[in-house]
């Protein structure tokens, strides 16, 4: 099975549930999965369909139902129902953005709901509405409660609201099918299985409130970190990420696509402050350990900066030939593998910090970027771009300055994306109330190679590349 | 070996490149080396003999004409989105901060296979092409077309993973057969290429008349992603209802907005440093007043130091305020390091408001699954 289009064993996932909630869960064979009060389900249930798909989670009395069934079960344990496909309206549903303000046409397209709710009387105006808040409603918190308990349909636990409900016939249409999917997000148990890309890992933090581990990065942001950075599959890139490893992961799947039998040669150095790098993150990659180990590779400040001599390493360790090595017993050997680990690294030190130049910069950190960019630079190659993305516009505009007085930098720019949602339906198209603020900035420019200072009496090469510069300095679009 | 300028990284600026001389942000040249030839601007001609050779990103410094002074240019190996800021415009073009956004929200990488109609001016298909399986683009405008397969093919696109064919996606569709106007190269049994695209992106101005086409070119096993590009809002409400009718979902409108800064600087100016700059110009009016009145008494004590000079005609001299810290009729630069700055951003003088809608749908055309093969891997696990 294709891993990357389909649903499979042993590979992280992430469930998006009727509340719009995120979860990333791992499929192992024969293990079920629970989503909590959205219901649970078997593992291998799903396997070998499609991502993009949308489950529900149905109970046919079998499974659960009895109270002594529930007793002899761990407290809290989520009955395990079975699958079915959803179809497709329902899931549309979803989309239907709850905005409160606009007064829709009464000519609502052809919609489940609508023909769910043509059975009930309603009214063209919601003029006769009064608002009695949970007055309108009879059943009690208590009882929806109880219905839940008994694992009764999403569908019959719904009928039973609107039944319930004293002035449902009040309503227009328009507000008795919001109504409707207000209560079917409430009580659904439905799913959807998607691929984790590195947008929907992105989604996940960010709702999961890691929004300051993300650095407030958007979407869009990091979208254009990628382009600007012009990463690809046999590139070596040069990369500092305090978010855990969210910027590698964006990198690679750019990079690879997920693809743990990719050819593709392309690298990921990330330099790390402390003793140890954080790359959290890509233990919900699906890459193999080997696979990420040929292209990322993990080097402290300290080490990029003052690497070791070859005379160094070699005056605290030789390898043995092979056969020696092999014949080595017990803690020796074990002693021995770990001092040969050790040297297999310094040398991988020497062979990331020498006279290689790389394809790209690109940054995720607060460590002061005017310090660090030119040092670091000095390892990027001429023509490549650097781009680093920051939280706040100040530390970038910092880092700007300094960049702009630095005949290495061409035209670095402070950029800004932000994406603006609508609510999507047809007849009632207005961007969203709100929507997430922040997302971040972007510096980009593009490392070059200054001109020999030419020897000449009148004039300076600083002065006049400056005006060039300067007369340019304007209006670039991009 | 692909002769793709787009992709891959060169060390050395070679003869027969294709690089982008950046003389400025809003002046970048394609240009392709030929040692013979030179590469003018308003400033003087950069001999192509005195660049090849020398790294990619090298500054190349020449005499200007005229003045004894020194002109500059860079030389960049090409990419796409430095591409999108010079290219040949035939059409309205799709820029990076929506292209970037639509890559990654159908999250393209080698594994995606795009369909892309109208090609227009290719500012997109080159950002495609850098970071995708394959491209197929569409284009109906003969000339266009014409001028796309001519640009791709040397830019060595189409040897790679670009195909291009001239067809009215509304009317046609997508389906690419032998004797088709087209780039594409059949195989000897092949009579159709089989497309197979995963990523959908429409930037024309009826996609609500090329998305029912669309069914029989993408892949039937996996999720498909579907973008419009519309500048109005009775495009996307047309685009919406053909998309549930064709069994579209998860739909979304969104815009992007892009901007850009510039970094510049402000004088820091301090309350105290402004007060007493009032304080020396009255103490100087007082002082001019004074000697203005004793002049007029002529009692003009010649031994009066602070008044000691006087011009030819005998008229003393008063001196103007000194103190000055702002510069004040001074044409002073922004940044001279005799003041003090405070750096600030200025958004760009004219923003792009209004791009285009971006309407998100998605496809899965095959929703069953092979129950045999779970099995059968089920089984295959339990041993
Ligand atoms: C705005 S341009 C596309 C610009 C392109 N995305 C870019 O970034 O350069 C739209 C193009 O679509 C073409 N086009 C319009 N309708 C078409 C159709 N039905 N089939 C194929 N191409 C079409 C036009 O000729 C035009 O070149």
């Amino acid at each position: 099975m294709n891993a990357l289009t389909t649903i499979d064993f042993n590979q992280h996932v992430i469930v998006r549930l009727p509340s719009k909630n995120y979860k990333i869960v791992e499929l192992k064979p024969n293990t079920s999965v629970s989503l909590g009060k959205f219901g649970a389900f078997e593992v291998n249930d799903i396997i070998g369909y499609p991502f993009g798909l949308t489950f529900e989670i149905y109970y046919d009395g079998e499974e659960v139902s009895s109270d002594e069934n529930r007793d002899s079960k761990p407290k809290n344990k989520i009955p395990i129902g079975k699958v079915r496909l959803l179809s497709q309206e329902i899931k549309d549903v979803n989309n239907d953005k709850d905005d409160g303000q606009s007064e829709p046409p009464l000519s609502i397209k052809e919609k489940s709901v609508s023909l769910e709710l043509s059975s009930i009387d309603s009214s063209a105006t919601n003029q006769n509405l009064v608002n009695m808040g949970s007055k309108a409603q009879e059943l009690t918190v208590e009882e929806i409660e109880k219905m839940k308990q008994e694992s009764l349909s999403s569908k019959e636990i719904i009928d039973k609201i609107i039944k319930s409900h004293k002035s449902f016939h009040n309503k227009t249409v328009y507000s008795q099918e919001k109504y409707v999917n207000r209560k079917k997000q409430k009580f659904a148990k439905y799913f959807t299985v998607e691929y984790l890309s590195s947008s929907n890992l992105l989604q996940f933090l960010i709702d999961k409130g890691d929004i300051q581990r993300v650095l407030d990065m958007s979407q869009e942001s990091m979208g254009m970190l990628l382009n600007l950075a012009n990463i690809q599959s046999e590139g070596n890139y040069l990369c500092m990420d305090e978010t855990g490893g969210l910027l590698v992961y964006f990198l690679l799947e750019r990079m690879f696509g997920g693809d743990n039998e990719s050819k593709s040669k392309g690298k990921v150095i990330v330099i790390h402050e402390n003793e140890h790098a954080n790359l959290d993150l890509l233990k919900f990659a699906n890459y193999s350990e080997k696979f990420i180990k040929e292209h990322v590779h993990t080097i402290s400040l300290l080490d990029f900066f003052e690497p070791p001599t070859l005379q160094e390493i070699q005056s605290r360790f030789t390898p043995l030939p092979k056969e020696e090595a092999r014949a080595l017993k017990g803690g020796k050997k074990n002693s021995y593998y770990r001092k040969l680990r050790w040297y297999n690294t310094q040398l991988q030190i020497l062979e990331l910090t020498g006279e290689f130049l790389y394809d790209g910069l690109v940054m995720a950190t607060t460590l002061h970027l005017p310090t660090l960019v030119p040092k670091l630079a000095e390892k990027i190659h001429g023509s490549r771009p650097i781009v680093c993305y920051g939280q706040f516009k100040e530390t970038l505009l910092e880092l700007a300055h300094t960049l702009y007085s630095d005949l290495r930098f061409l035209a670095p720019s402070i950029l800004e994306t932000r994406c603006r949602p609508y609510q999507s339906i047809r007849g009632k198209l207005h961007p969203l109330m709100t929507m997430k603020g922040g997302g971040g900035y972007l510096m980009w420019c593009h490392r070059v190679i200054p001109a020999p200072e030419p020897v000449s009496e009148n004039a300076t090469a600083a002065d006049s590349s400056e005006k060039l510069a300067e007369h340019g300095a304007k209006k670039q679009k991009i | 070996m692909s002769t793709n300028c787009f992709s891959g990284y060169k060390d050395l600026i070679k003869e027969g490149d294709l690089t982008l001389i950046w003389v400025s942000r809003d002046n970048i040249k394609p240009v392709r080396m030929h040692s013979e030839e030179v590469f003018n601007t308003r400033y003087g001609s950069f001999p192509h003999k005195d660049i090849i050779g020398k790294p990619y990103g090298s500054q190349i410094a020449i005499r200007t004409k005229g003045s004894n002074k020194f002109a500059f240019v860079h030389v960049l190996q090409p990419t796409p989105e430095l591409w999108t800021l010079s290219l040949p415009h035939r059409t309205q073009i799709v820029y990076t901060p929506d292209s970037s956004y639509i890559m990654q929200r159908l999250n393209c990488s080698p594994h995606s296979r795009v369909i892309e109609a109208g090609t227009g001016s290719g500012s997109f298909s080159h950002a495609f092409a850098r970071s995708v399986g394959h491209l197929f683009s569409f284009e109906f405008h003969h000339i266009r077309y014409e001028q796309a397969l001519e640009e791709f093919k040397e830019h060595g696109l189409i040897d790679d993973n670009v195909t291009i064919t001239h067809r009215d996606v509304c009317q046609g569709g997508f389906l690419i057969k032998k004797g088709d106007t087209t780039s594409y190269e059949f195989g000897n049994n092949e009579t159709a290429a089989s497309l197979n695209a995963n990523v959908v992106f429409l930037d024309l101005p009826a996609p609500w008349d090329a998305i029912p086409h669309l069914d029989s070119v993408i892949a039937v096993d996996e999720k498909v992603g579907l973008c419009c590009f519309s500048p109005c809002i009775e495009q996307v409400d047309k685009t919406l209802d053909v998309l549930e009718k064709y069994g579209w979902t998860d739909v979304e409108m969104v815009e992007i907005q892009g901007r850009q800064y510039e970094s510049r600087r402000q004088m820091v100016r301090s309350l105290n440093d402004a007060l007493e700059r009032l304080r020396d110009i009255k103490r100087h009016k007082l002082q001019g007043v004074e000697r203005r009145k004793r002049m007029f008494n002529n009692t003009i004590d010649s031994n009066d130091e602070k008044v000691g000079k006087r011009n030819e005609d005998g008229v003393p001299l008063t001196e103007k305020a000194k103190f000055n810290p702002f510069g004040k009729g001074s044409r002073i630069k922004e940044g001279d390091s005799n003041y003090k700055w405070k750096e600030v951003t200025k958004v760009e003088a004219e923003i792009k408001s209004h791009t285009s809608y971006l309407t998100f749908a998605f496809k899965v055309v095959n929703r069953s699954r092979d129950d045999e093969k779970v099995n059968e891997i089920l089984r295959s696990m339990e041993k």
